[in-house]
This record gives structure tokens, C-alpha cells and sequence, in this order.
């Protein structure tokens, strides 16, 4: 019943599947890290990326990778008006008010696609959709192999960023002690637009992804934030790295459950190893302390 | 540290320091007499249909929506409460249908039955910080319904079935869980003015100070929880007897998200704001589809769907939602605490954070 | 003389037939129409914000359009004619939390006369009970669980037994279900006989396997009441008639599963024939696309008749080329069709709502017209009596062939069921179209119908069969 091919392809999907987790986790991650903010409507952006790059991709009829450059200012650009008109008003309120908020974030995204667009299943048709790279018995999809890279060249230049900008600088030191930075004269307001919205960008390029391998509709967002959450939590909170090998952890141990056992455990064991992990070890695999 | 709790409780607890906001004790008494003669003689007066389907859930998610209000007071935000809900309503009804015992003691054991669960759910997690222990619980009603779908054999959930009830629908069941619901939010109210409650409060207040005065904070907060699924498991048995039917899709996040939506509506950590909240968003379940209608002379701005009515109401409950949280975030029984207290002519400028 | 007889006789028949129906024309014959005259109130239970809901809802408004734009129902008890009232029933998602409240107003608020629709088994089994209850007339063209008529008490209503959670006491209740749909008996029927009987043969044949190799099966569902159904009955029609088919993977993902390679990848690895896909129409469409296009199972994949809606050939693209659909109702085969009045139907569904019609609305169409017959035959809205009507009901087959060429509800043992016609049609990849139509494949024949096979089963290119 089990072969090694098929288990070397599930390992696949898991990495495939990990690579749009790790883009959402480390978005999610950056906000909390510097801002202590709770998103729960993050998936919710992802959808309206999906949807932002079909719109490029059929309207303008732009190819589908550029379409994700679209999605990702359109998705910026969403995110900085969410952390001006909803987020900034009760940050640093009681952290219930920041899950209320994005509880009523999620109804307004997901019914405004729904009203845009229709309740039906959509797709972005990539050029390179019949292509597959095949590699003997096992064989995978150009478009997942893309996906893959070009989640490696973001992590990369989001290295960079955090490294050798000022910028980047200004979010670590907030991230650590924000009434220290903002007496050391850092502007706070600009730190945390800049980064909500690098945060939302993610979330847009995680969901243009997701529409060229998955088909989505207006509900796609729900469940990825709550893997998201888990995932930055076994990771560590607000450590990148953690949130890269937490994703890839959790999307092959999500697929890995579905080849053994069947899809039905798929997200009950996923949700099982995190409840393993806050047991044994409650600040996440990488975090080094308690928030 | 008394300073931090007193300012917490007049907080978050109005009806505790009542005076600071325009109700006195001896008031209070008899607006809540009157709040319970009007919920016990509406009834007679209205179509069974009003009483089965608006009236009963508007009980029954009170004591929901308590039961997640109680939690929340010690500061643990549930992001999974349906879970308990649906161990309520599949354990009661199951424990009638297979065992043959009385509704009526079906109905407790199976609140006890999620209360046991809470507790054990309860030990692996009330160390979490807030949203933590949200995500877990989420986590928990995802594994929940596996569980129940599985072993469908057993639990007969993926079709569902009807429930027994302990008494007939109409008038006779919506006393029945307005008893309940009263004995559910009065004991509510004594936990919350008990040592106990002290402790929840000052827990939510500043866990750390709490902790540095001794408080043993995780095993406060694990009574919280406990009490709290208790009361969500007997939400969840009378629910599915008020539905007259149990499936699998009681677990549904919007379940678990319903209790938020009621509390932060009504009032987060008041006693009334689950009343009120539960009022609020039962009626507008009910009766705000009736605009759909009306709504559809938008329909040509929006052609790629054939009814605008239905997302165009969650859209705008959504943004309701989010504007009760910025700019009322003390929920609406603020503001008629505030209307109260600018009626009788002396306006108390509440303190808000 | 005896010309001359008839001639007379014949003029004074057509003078007295012209004076008649002048007379009736002019309602010289008929009491003025009873002050009780109302227009007739059905409640269209549907998830109108699902494809399958929107299909149903566009059908049952041309269905109410054409009945009332010639007068609507006649109701001899009114003596008049009076139109039909659409009355929306929303069961949003259809989970019995969701689809029992809205019913439950559409009976006791809005007084419905009676009730048509029905998405999913376990939305149609909750909410059923309150048109049980009421006394409610109530046309289910949805929910392929035959329980919906089958869960009363007595052997003649199905009959389950004491204590069995889903049993319904209410025997006279019971009595105002009608189930207008095929069943997941049905379809299993139809989709393993075609195996054994077309499928087998052609790969024997094509690839020289011994006759007693069995065809190799993998079966795909959602696990929910409809997946369960489906698998239940199929490996019990092919264990009871000893058809040559082994299952050898059943695999069952959540219902909130949206990508499947994982899953496929375990299928491919049982080496299958053919793979069943039992779900609706975006997931099985997913799975057949990812099947092909990330796991490179090159089989043939066969999908349930619910799929039958414009949105799976959108979705599916050229990835449906060669692959099969089970159905009872074919607009993507044709024209010409199979049946003339299917002509007419989507002629004018595409000409108001520009799109082909899906499966759902079809049973959703035929039911108006059902209900029409029935209160015009009771002459009454009385419920008891249009209940009779409809049990009574022998109308010629509409848009839904049945094996007696009329609509007929069994008494009996399949209590209020139709029996329907299904067959397998194979889609085809047009490239003009940009999109895939469709073929009747098998069976060869229809009752009434003659002739239903369009074209021969033809693999699909690159198809690889199981292990020898």
C-alpha cells in the first residue's frame, strides 16, 4: 500500500504546502514580534490576495507571477489602512479587543469577496500549469517548484532587510523594548506601518501562490491562520527561523498524517503535535522565553 | 495590589461598584425582578414560532455566552468553546439514547461529562498566556470533531440525529431553560462576588502582581475553566434539545466564535452583557434577513452574486462588530449604563482605559 | 341522405362545441371565483448562496414564470385559477443548526402550502421533521439519502428500528414526504454496473488481462452522510451481485479538505483502474485536476451526478478530457438531446440567465410543475388532499427520465420514491468551446426514450491500468 515513491512525493506536498505556511507564519510573526499584535483575520488577507491576483491575471491579463507583485502592494496597501483605522486603536488595550477586532475583520473581507466576486471556486491559470518536472518515479509541478523558490528569494531579501536597513534595525529595537526605541527617537507609528504592511505583503504573495496551485474561494482564509498561529508557535514567537522550519515541520507532518492514516486526521494531528509542544515546551521550539 | 483589584473590578465589573455608574443595590434588585417578569410573561403572548426559534436560543446562548464571559473574566480568551458545547449536547442526548436514563439527569452528566473534559483540557493549558490557550482550544474542537466523526458508529454524528427531550417543546421547554438560565447566571454572579471571583479578577487584572501576592494563579484559572465548560456543556445539551436535533456541525468555529460576538455586544465581563448580547445577536440572526428583499435592488453593483441580502448583512455586522470594540469597548451595556445615569440627571463620567 | 345526416350532425356538434366554449371562455358555465382565492405559497428550500442553491432557485423561477404567465394553478374549489407564490426558505449552509429555523418560519410564519428542495441528507433529515410535524406537503429534490422516506415506523414507510436515533414515530407525518431525486443507491447501481459491464470487457481487451482479474477500484469521498452513502452502497451492490471489481483503496478526507495530492498520492500508490470521486462539484473537480496534473495518476476518475453544473466544466478545463460523470440529467450532452423537452429547458434557461443549467434545478423544475398537477387534480389547497394528489401522481417524465416513462411515487416498501433513470456520460475536451461536452456513454437504452447511448467508452490518453 505504502511505497517510497509515495512517501517521498507526500514529503513533497508537505515542503510545497509548508512554503505558502511559512510565507503567512512569518508575516504574523514580524507583526507580533515588533507590534504584540494579535491578527486573526491574517488568512483573511491571504484570500484577497488570491483574489487581487486573479483580477491582474484575467482582467489585465497580466502572467500569473507577475500578478503577484499586484497582489503584494495591493495587499501592503490594505494593511496599512487596517493598522491605521482598526488595529492602532486598541493596541495595547486588552488582547481579547485585538481578537474581537479580527473577528470582525474576518466577516468584512470575507463578505466583500463575496460581493465582488461570487461564491464560487476561482483559479489563476499559470503558464506553466501542465509542466512537470520529473524526476523517475516521482514527478512535480513546475508552478510548486516556483513557489518554492520564489519563498526562498523573499526569506532572503527579508534577511537583508532586517540585517542592513535602517528600517530593519528600527523593528528589531522595537521588537525588544518599544518605550527604549521611541526615546532613542525612533518614530513608533512609522515602525508599525511599515511593518503591518511587510506583514500583509506576505500574506498577499502567500495568497497569489495559493491561487496558482489551489483553487480558492472567499473562505480559504480561516483555517491557514489558525495553522499560521500554530505554526509560530511551535516555531517560537517571533523568531523567523523558527517560523520557516515550524511551516516545514508542520506541512509534512500534516501530509505525512494523510498518507498513513487518511485525510480526515489531517488536521487533528497537526493540531495534536502543537498541544504536544505547549505541554513539553511552552515557549515553541526556538523561542527562547515566554512572551 | 488592593489598589490594582479595586480599579480592575470597577473596571471591568460595574455591577459590582454599581454606584460608580448610576445603579444601586437595592435598584438593581428590582430591574432584575423586572427584566425576569418580562422574560417569564412574553412568552405567553407570542407564536410558537417567536418561541421556539427566538425566544428559547436567546435563553440558551445566554448561558453560553456566561459560561465563555466566566472564563474570560480570569483573562483566558476560548477560541474553541463549541467543543464544549458539542460534548454537551452529543454526550446528554447519547447517554439518554443509549442508556435509557431521564433526559433531565442525561442533561447533567453530560454538563459534568464536559466539565471533566475542561478539567482535563484545562491542565495542559491554563498556563498559557491569553491568545495561547485560544489557539489550543481551537485546536481542541478541530481534534473533538474528528474524534465524534470517527467513531460515527458510536456517536452517530455525521447524520445526526434527534434528540430526546426532557420536556415538550413550546412554552413548557423555554421555562424550562429559563430556569436554567437563571440559576446558571445567579450562580455565575455569586462566583464572581466570592473569593473566587476576587482571584479571577485580579488574575485578569495583572497576572504577575497576582502571582507575586500569592495567588496561585494556574490553579485559579483552572477552576475558571472548569466552571466555565461546565456551563457550556449545559448550553450545549439544552441547545441540542432545543434544535431537536445533534450533528457534527455544533463544532463549527462559528459556534465557537458566537459566545465572543454576544460578550463583546452585550459587555464583556459584565453579568448582563451576555443577556443583552445574546438578545442583540439572536434578533438579528432572526429578523434581519427580512431585509434581504430589500436589499436586492443592489444587485446590480454586485453582478457576480444572485443575493446581495445575506453578505451584505454579515459585512455590516462585521463592521458593527469592530466599531462597538474602538469606539464602545465596553459594549453596549456601557452605554446604557450611561443613559441611565444621564436620565436620572447625574451624569458619572465613567473612567475608561 | 345519410351524407347529409352527418353532415348535420357534424355542424350541430361544432355549433354546440363553439357555443361551449364561447360559454367557457366567457365563464357563462362557472360561479364567480371564491373570495378564499389566494396565490399559492411554495417555499423553494435551498443554500442559495451555493452553486448548486442558485441553480435550483433560477429553476424554480422559470418553473413559477411559465405556470403563472399561463394563469398559474387552478384550483376548482376557488374555481379560478391563482398564481404561485415563490417563497425563499435559506438554509444558508444546510448544517441542521442552520436549515431547521428558516422551515420552521416558512410553516408556521409564512403559511406555506407546500415545500420543494432540499440540499444535503443531514440539512433535509433535520429540517424535514417540522413538514412532518405540520402536516406539510413537502417535495424533496435533494438529500440522496433514501431515509428522508424511509425513516417511519411502519414496514411500509421504511422502518427502522425501535430506538435507531434517526426513527421517526409519525407514521401519518411520514406520509407527506415525497422524494423526487435519485438515491446513492441509485447512482452506486449505475456506476458499478458500468464497470462490470463496459469497463472490464474494453481493458481485458485492450491490454490482454485474464477474465478472472477483477477490475481494480479506488474509491475517493468526503466523510460525511452523502460520501458514507455512496461507498456503503456501492460495495454492497458489488459484494450481493458478485461483480468482478476489487476496491482496493477507500479513502475518506474531511469535508474541509481543499487539496488532495497526499491523498491521491496513497491512491496511485494502490495501483486502481479507476478511481470513484464521491463529492461535490469543486473538490471532485480539484481532484481530478490535481490527480492528473501533481500526482500523474492517469486513470479514469468518475464523478457523482451532483457534479452535473456549469462551474465543474469551468473548473475542470481540459483536465475533464475522457473522464466520466454519472448522471440522471444531461444538458452538456446535446443538443439534440436525448429527451425534446430538455431542448425547450435550456433554451430558456440560457436565454434569461446566459449559462447552461445544472443538475439540481432540473429535479427543482419538474417538482413545480408535480405540485401544480397535484393541487389542480385535489382541486383544493388543503394539504391532506394534495397529499392524496400526489401519491396518485402519473404525469409524463419531465427533464428526469424514470424507468416507466412516467412520474410515479412507489407505495410500499420504497415509500414516496421515484425510480430514475441514470447513466454515465464521458466528457469530451472542445477546444472552440474552450471547454468540455459531454456524451452519453452507457446504458445503451432508456425506457420510453429508446435509443441513449451518444458515442462508445473510449480510454483516456495515457491511461495506465493497475498492477496486472
Amino acid at each position: 500500500m505504502f511505497t517510497l515513491s509515495g512517501i517521498v512525493e507526500t514529503l513533497l506536498w508537505g515542503v510545497a504546502n509548508g512554503c505558502i505556511y511559512i510565507l503567512l507564519a512569518t508575516g504574523l510573526n514580524i507583526i507580533f514580534g515588533v507590534m504584540k499584535l494579535v491578527n486573526f483575520a491574517h488568512g483573511q488577507l491571504l484570500m484577497i490576495g488570491a483574489y487581487v491576483a486573479f483580477v491582474a491575471s484575467t482582467a489585465l491579463g497580466l502572467n500569473a507571477y507577475l500578478a503577484i507583485l499586484v497582489a503584494m502592494g495591493a495587499v501592503a496597501v490594505i494593511g496599512i489602512g487596517l493598522e491605521r483605522f482598526t488595529f492602532r486603536k486598541v493596541l495595547g488595550t486588552d488582547k481579547l479587543n485585538e481578537i474581537f477586532v479580527s473577528l470582525g475583520l474576518i466577516y468584512v473581507f470575507e463578505n466583500a469577496a463575496i460581493l465582488l466576486w461570487g461564491n464560487d471556486s476561482q483559479r489563476i491559470v499559470s503558464p506553466y500549469e501542465s509542466l512537470r518536472l520529473s524526476l523517475g518515479e516521482v514527478a512535480i509541478g513546475y508552478d510548486r517548484i516556483f513557489g518554492v523558490l520564489i519563498v526562498i528569494a523573499i526569506l532572503i531579501a527579508l534577511f537583508l532587510l532586517m540585517k542592513k536597513t535602517k528600517i530593519g534595525l528600527a523593528m528589531r529595537a522595537t521588537s525588544q523594548k518599544s518605550d527604549t526605541s521611541m526615546l532613542m527617537g525612533i518614530n513608533i507609528e512609522k515602525v508599525y506601518i511599515f511593518t503591518f504592511a511587510l506583514g500583509a505583503a506576505l500574506a498577499g504573495v502567500a495568497g497569489a501562490l495559493y491561487g496558482i496551485i489551489f483553487p480558492f474561494n472567499p473562505y480559504i482564509g480561516a483555517l491557514p491562520t489558525i495553522k499560521a498561529f500554530a505554526i509560530i508557535i511551535l516555531g517560537g514567537l517571533g523568531s523567523i527561523p523558527g517560523a520557516v522550519v515550524g511551516g516545514l515541520l508542520y506541512g509534512i507532518a500534516e501530509n505525512t498524517a494523510v498518507y498513513f492514516l487518511g485525510g480526515i486526521w489531517q488536521d487533528a494531528i497537526a493540531f495534536a503535535l502543537l498541544i504536544a509542544v505547549l505541554v513539553l515546551r511552552p515557549t515553541g521550539l526556538f523561542g527562547e522565553k515566554g512572551e | 495590589m488592593v489598589l490594582a483589584i479595586k480599579e480592575s473590578i470597577a473596571n471591568t465589573f460595574g455591577f459590582v461598584k454599581n454606584e460608580v455608574v448610576g445603579f444601586s443595590r437595592s435598584r438593581m434588585f428590582y430591574y432584575v425582578l423586572a427584566a425576569l417578569a418580562i422574560a417569564a410573561v412574553v412568552p405567553l403572548f407570542t407564536s410558537s414560532y417567536v418561541l421556539s426559534e427566538v425566544l428559547t436560543p436567546m435563553v440558551i446562548f445566554t448561558i453560553y455566552a456566561s459560561s465563555w464571559n466566566l472564563l474570560a473574566s480570569s483573562g483566558q480568551g476560548s477560541l474553541g468553546h463549541a467543543a464544549f458545547l458539542g460534548i454537551g449536547g452529543f454526550a446528554s442526548a447519547l447517554l439518554v439514547i443509549k442508556l435509557g436514563i431521564p433526559p433531565i439527569i442525561g442533561l447533567f452528566v453530560g454538563s459534568v461529562f464536559s466539565a471533566v473534559i475542561g478539567l482535563l483540557i484545562g491542565l495542559t493549558c491554563v498556563r498559557l498566556k491569553a491568545w495561547f490557550l485560544g489557539m489550543v482550544t481551537f485546536g481542541f474542537s478541530v481534534i473533538a470533531v474528528t474524534i465524534i466523526s470517527q467513531f460515527d458508529a458510536v456517536t452517530g454524528g455525521i447524520m445526526g440525529f434527534r434528540t430526546p427531550l426532557i420536556v415538550e417543546r413550546g412554552l413548557p421547554f423555554y421555562y424550562l431553560t429559563f430556569v436554567f438560565a437563571v440559576i446558571s447566571v445567579f450562580a455565575i454572579h455569586l462566583i464572581m462576588r466570592s473569593k473566587l471571583g476576587l482571584a479571577f479578577r485580579a488574575i485578569h487584572g495583572n497576572e504577575l502582581e497576582a502571582k507575586m501576592n500569592g495567588v496561585n494563579t494556574a490553579k485559579y484559572r483552572l477552576i475558571a475553566f472548569v466552571l466555565s465548560t461546565f456551563f457550556a456543556g449545559l448550553a450545549g445539551g439544552l441547545y441540542a434539545q432545543s434544535i431537536q436535533y445533534i450533528q457534527i456541525s455544533i463544532f463549527e468555529p462559528y459556534y465557537s466564535f458566537l459566545p465572543l460576538m454576544i460578550c463583546v455586544i452585550g459587555g464583556l465581563g459584565t453579568l448582563e452583557g451576555p443577556i443583552i448580547g445574546s438578545v442583540i445577536i439572536v434578533a438579528i440572526d432572526r429578523y434581519l434577513p427580512g431585509i434581504d428583499s430589500a436589499l436586492q435592488f443592489l444587485k446590480p453593483l454586485f453582478p457576480n452574486v444572485s443575493f446581495v441580502g445575506p453578505p451584505l448583512r454579515m459585512l455590516f455586522l462585521g463592521l458593527f462588530l469592530i466599531v462597538i470594540v474602538v469606539f464602545a469597548p465596553k459594549g453596549l451595556t456601557a452605554f446604557i449604563r450611561r443613559a441611565y445615569a444621564y436620565f436620572r440627571g447625574k451624569l458619572v463620567t465613567v473612567k475608561e482605559q | 341522405m345519410v351524407n347529409k345526416k352527418v353532415l348535420g350532425l357534424i355542424v350541430v356538434v361544432i355549433l354546440v362545441a363553439a357555443v361551449a366554449v364561447a360559454a367557457l371562455q366567457m365563464n357563462l358555465f362557472q360561479p364567480a371565483p371564491s373570495a378564499e382565492a389566494r396565490p399559492i405559497k411554495i417555499g423553494l428550500v435551498a443554500c442559495y448562496n451555493k452553486a448548486e442553491g442558485q441553480d435550483m432557485d433560477r429553476a424554480a423561477k422559470l418553473a413559477v414564470e411559465e405556470i403563472n404567465a399561463a394563469g398559474g394553478i387552478y384550483v376548482s374549489e376557488w374555481h379560478t385559477k391563482v398564481p404561485i407564490e415563490l417563497v425563499e426558505v435559506n438554509t444558508e449552509d444546510d448544517t441542521p443548526a442552520k436549515a431547521v429555523s428558516p422551515v420552521t418560519q416558512a410553516v408556521t410564519e409564512t403559511g406555506v402550502d407546500l415545500l420543494i428542495g432540499g440540499y444535503t441528507s443531514a440539512g433535509t433529515l433535520a429540517n424535514q421533521v417540522v413538514a412532518i410535524e405540520h402536516r406539510v406537503p413537502y417535495i424533496i429534490t435533494g438529500a440522496s439519502s433514501n431515509l428522508v422516506t424511509r425513516r417511519g415506523p411502519q414496514a411500509n414507510y421504511g422502518g427502522l428500528p425501535e430506538g435507531d436515533t434517526r426513527r421517526i414515530d409519525d407514521a401519518e407525518g411520514m406520509s407527506y414526504m415525497f422524494h423526487y431525486c435519485t438515491t446513492t443507491g441509485d447512482y452506486s447501481k449505475t456506476v458499478v454496473n458500468f464497470f462490470a459491464e463496459k469497463m472490464k470487457p474494453l481493458l481485458d481487451d485492450e491490454f490482454g488481462f485474464a477474465e478472472s482479474r477483477k477490475l481494480r477500484l479506488a474509491i475517493l469521498y468526503r466523510d460525511d452522510a452523502f460520501g458514507k452513502g455512496v461507498v456503503s452502497d456501492s460495495k454492497s451492490l458489488i459484494q450481493s451481485n458478485n461483480l468482478p471489481i476489487e476496491v482496493v483503496a477507500e479513502r475518506a478526507y474531511p469535508t474541509t479538505a481543499t487539496t488532495f495530492q497526499t491523498d491521491l498520492t496513497a491512491v496511485k500508490a494502490a495501483k486502481p483502474d479507476a478511481v470513484y470521486v464521491v463529492d461535490f462539484i469543486a473538490n471532485t473537480a480539484e481532484i481530478i485536476k490535481e490527480g492528473q496534473r501533481d500526482v500523474g495518476l492517469n486513470t479514469v476518475y468518475i464523478a457523482v451526478e451532483c457534479c452535473e453544473d456549469p462551474q465543474f466544466y469551468t473548473l475542470l478545463g481540459n483536465y475533464g478530457d475522457k473522464q466520466l460523470l454519472e448522471s440522471k440529467f444531461a444538458p452538456y450532452a446535446g443538443p439534440p438531446y436525448y429527451l425534446p423537452m430538455i431542448t425547450t429547458y435550456v433554451a430558456s434557461y440560457q436565454q434569461k440567465y446566459n449559462t447552461l443549467p445544472g443538475m439540481m434545478g432540473a429535479d427543482t423544475y419538474d417538482a413545480f410543475y408535480i405540485a401544480k398537477d397535484a393541487i389542480e387534480r385535489a382541486g383544493s389547497v388543503d394539504k391532506a388532499k394534495v397529499r392524496d394528489a400526489l401519491e396518485s401522481t402519473a404525469m409524463d417524465q419531465m427533464l428526469i427520465m424514470t424507468q416507466t416513462g412516467k412520474i410515479q411515487f412507489s407505495t410500499g416498501t420504497n415509500y414516496h420514491e421515484i425510480s430514475a433513470v441514470t447513466f454515465i456520460e464521458q466528457l469530451v475536451w472542445n477546444a472552440t468551446l474552450g471547454e468540455c461536452r459531454s456524451v452519453i456513454v452507457y446504458p445503451e437504452t432508456a425506457p420510453v426514450v429508446g435509443t441513449l447511448k451518444q458515442a462508445d467508452f473510449v480510454l483516456p490518453e495515457g491511461y495506465q491500468p493497475g498492477s496486472t
